[in-house]
């Protein structure tokens, strides 16, 4: 745990237990898959034991409501023992076969982690005896193009770091194994982070606005938020081309939204600067005022010209802060999520009057006390930073603090029922109300969208408190 | 039954040790089980009189789940019983669940029975407690005693120290113990005297001191214990004598292992270290 604020805070610090009870963050192998899933034809592939790919299907399922295949190469005793090579080979041989796929996206688990599993060899040893692409009617292992599947392999032991950690580095193994060097496109390369498929859609709308050429690395706004299909499909349509993704390394620019990792985890975006020389741009998430103009800005120094929409919907936006600030002022809040999600919405919350007055995150960059006051410098001294967290530790913190509203994720919703405080969902995962997929976080029309939600949880709050039945607030 | 375990530095001789004093054990009507816990399956080479067996891990392997106890176990010198673990080949797997997978099936094929009369099962595990599969036969109680084979070199020693510290801290919530060392000589100058103080200091014994004799190599390179290839060679004595000593003995303490900077005082007092 990092109390990095320890020194400035008035509020009491937790006390942080030997264990850690309902951690604040979820496990490598799932943000990877989630990355991977956000390609085009590609199927997430967990070399371990099944109860991990079944664990993280169940658990991205209930969030998006969408089907959400993961494969597994099912290590077993025997395989753990003597090493698990032949199953990854046979389960990659079978997903061929099977889904036809374009790149199948290989993430590590604990077990395989733990045990030493040499999967890069692995997967060299299997891309140097692919079947030839010349009879793809003939030979069921081979994509409807002819071509083999891609293999890309990302290590994402779950105790190394968080869903975060696993997603990026699988963006950044994914983009490093496919590029191909070659003549300079016009293209922006925007890596958004752990986003819902609705904030993809909305940046895709907001740069293109800009007129930028653009490329959304990953994509996962097709496939985790479709429509109904005709019939079944196996492998859901949409997500980042291949091809697109392989050219992404000649890209003019890359901007990153969030990128608070654990050291050690690089970004798509650093890895296309230093080894293809790429401008990188790497902002918060885009929530509030502050945070949105940095991309405007970002974009406009890119070369592109702010569409007047996106002017109107700003204007709405500061008129919104207007009328609900009554609602608003000398409020406070208790955050909790990923450091990308907690960092952008405490600069917000400062933003409009309320004191996000204690961010616990899983996350352990170490770096988002920093950041949050270097964005938010209003909040220097007066926010209580937890890095590494809990909700034992959440917990304490709202029995301290007393805040007026959580916001986060709906695994803190026990905790708003057990204290009586309103919980605003955002994030990932929600499992207990519909449209997950279709909240919106980013952009000044996200941030309008969350801005409704945080007061009319506020006003609704104060109109149940009372004793009177106001239908007027 | 009496559950012994075998630990010490790689390349010490527990092997040779162990299988020398089952011979001894096996001679005096002990019925006696080794299981080795090497994924080099190496441990019963002298009893069996050569690479004869097939290791629990590998028929697990090819048989799949149903295999009986004859599949895994043979008969060695003396009728002792002989089973290797097995494990992995180098760099891959994982060799420390491999010792937990094959002891579990030992236990279910009911290797360790009343029925099966034992006096002695012997567990010799390779070199370093490297993981927590290694250190399974003492963290499950599988082996109650642990005798530590050591020679006065320092690297030697260092291994046998950082043993006792992996058994004091089993030691606190089981039942193992440690029965001694056994110091098989490597000719080093005061060796007597030092592991005997060396032994005294960790609170346990010098169990038996080895002196190093080349029938050892000789009887190996014919694929035998000692006490098999010639019964009445004085090496084959020292080996009854110690397996005389382990039979005999009361003394089992939990280990009080010492700070580097004690060891080397020690190697000090002893003349080995150039002060």
């Amino acid at each position: 745990m990092a109390l990095a604020d320890t020194a400035r805070v008035a509020a009491p610090t937790p006390v942080r237990s030997v264990s850690t009870t309902n951690a604040c963050r979820m496990c490598m192998p799932l943000g990877a898959s989630l990355a991977l899933a956000g390609f085009e034809g590609t199927v997430p592939f967990l070399h371990g034991s099944q109860g991990c790919a079944t664990y993280i299907r169940r658990y991205l399922i209930s969030h998006f409501r969408e089907p959400m295949d993961i494969a597994s190469s099912s290590i077993a005793e025997s395989s753990t023992v003597f090493g698990g090579e032949s199953a990854l080979v046979d389960g990659i041989a079978n997903v061929a076969r099977v889904y036809r796929p374009a790149m199948i996206g290989v993430a590590t688990t604990c077990l395989t982690e733990t045990i030493g599993e040499d999967v890069g060899g692995a997967l060299a040893r299997i891309d140097g005896c692919r079947p030839e692409p010349a009879d793809p009617a003939a030979d069921g292992s081979v994509s409807p193009t002819g071509a083999a599947p891609a293999l890309v392999h990302v290590s994402t032991p779950a105790y190394a770091g968080t869903h975060v950690d696993g997603y990026q580095a699988a963006v950044a193994a994914t983009v490093g194994a496919l590029a191909e060097p070659g003549a300079p496109t016009e293209q922006v390369v925007v890596l958004p982070g752990l986003v819902s498929p609705a904030d993809l859609r909305h940046l895709r709308e907001v740069v293109d606005g800009f007129g930028l050429s653009h490329l959304l690395v990953p994509d996962i706004s097709d496939r985790l938020d479709a429509g109904v299909a005709e019939e079944y499909q196996r492998l859901p349509p949409g997500g980042t081309p291949l091809a697109e993704a392989a050219a992404a390394c000649r890209a003019r620019a890359a901007v990153t939204l969030g990128g608070l990792v654990s050291p050690g985890t690089a970004l798509a975006g650093e890895l296309l600067e230093d080894r293809f020389g790429v401008a990188h741009h790497r902002l918060a998430l885009p929530i509030g005022i502050r945070l949105t103009d940095a991309l405007v800005e970002t974009l406009e120094g890119l070369g592109g010209t702010a569409p007047h929409w996106l002017d109107a919907e700003r204007g709405r936006l500061v008129d919104a802060y207007v009328d609900g600030h009554k609602y608003l002022a000398e409020r406070t809040a208790v955050l909790f999520g990923d450091e990308d999600l907690v960092l952008g919405l405490a600069v917000w919350l400062a933003e409009i009057g309320v004191t996000p007055a204690a961010c616990v995150t899983g996350g352990r960059s170490g770096r988002l006390a920093a950041e949050l006051v270097r964005l938010a410098p209003e909040l220097d001294g007066r926010v209580t930073v937890v890095d590494d967290g809990d909700f034992a530790e959440v917990e304490e913190l709202v029995r301290a603090l007393s805040p007026d509203l959580l916001v986060g994720h709906s695994r803190g919703y026990p905790l708003s029922r057990a204290l009586d405080v309103p919980l605003v969902r955002v994030g990932l995962p929600i499992h207990d109300r519909v449209g997950a997929a279709r909240t919106r976080h980013l952009g000044y029309r996200g941030t309008q969208e969350l801005f409704d939600r945080v007061t009319n949880a506020l006003i609704e709050r104060r109109q149940d408190e009372s004793a009177v039945g106001y239908a007027y607030m | 039954m009496r559950k012994i375990a075998i630990y010490g530095k790689g390349g010490i001789g527990k092997s040779t040790t162990t299988q020398n004093t089952v011979a001894g054990l096996s001679e005096m009507g002990r019925k006696v089980m080794v299981v080795g816990c090497d994924p080099k399956a190496d441990s019963t080479r002298l009893l069996l009189g050569g690479l004869a067996q097939r290791s629990v891990l590998d028929t697990l392997r090819i048989e799949g789940e149903d295999v009986e106890l004859d599949d895994v176990r043979a008969d060695g010198f003396a009728e002792s019983k002989c089973v290797e673990s097995g494990g992995p080949e180098p760099g891959v797997g994982c060799a420390g669940r491999g010792i937990i997978t094959s002891i579990n099936l030992l236990e279910q094929l009911g290797a360790y029975d009343d029925s099966e009369q034992l006096d002695y099962v012997f567990y010799d595990v390779l070199g370093d407690v490297v993981c927590g599969g290694f250190a399974m036969p003492i963290r499950e109680g599988k082996a109650e005693e642990i005798y530590i084979v050591a020679s006065g070199e320092m690297m030697a020693m260092y291994a046998a120290n950082n043993i006792c510290k992996g058994v004091q801290k089993f030691a606190n919530t089981g039942k193992v113990r440690v029965g001694g060392i056994i110091c098989n000589s490597r000719n080093v100058d005061n060796e007597y005297e030092l592991i005997d103080h060396f032994a005294r200091e960790l609170g346990t014994q010098m169990i038996h001191f080895v002196p190093r004799d080349n029938d050892v190599q000789r009887a190996e390179i014919n694929k035998k214990t000692v006490i098999e290839w010639n019964p009445a060679c004085n090496q084959a004595e020292e080996y009854r004598r110690l397996a005389m000593a382990i039979e005999a003995n009361e003394s089992f303490v939990i280990p009080k292992p010492m700070e580097t900077d004690r060891l080397e005082e020690l190697l000090l007092e002893h003349g080995l270290l150039a002060a």
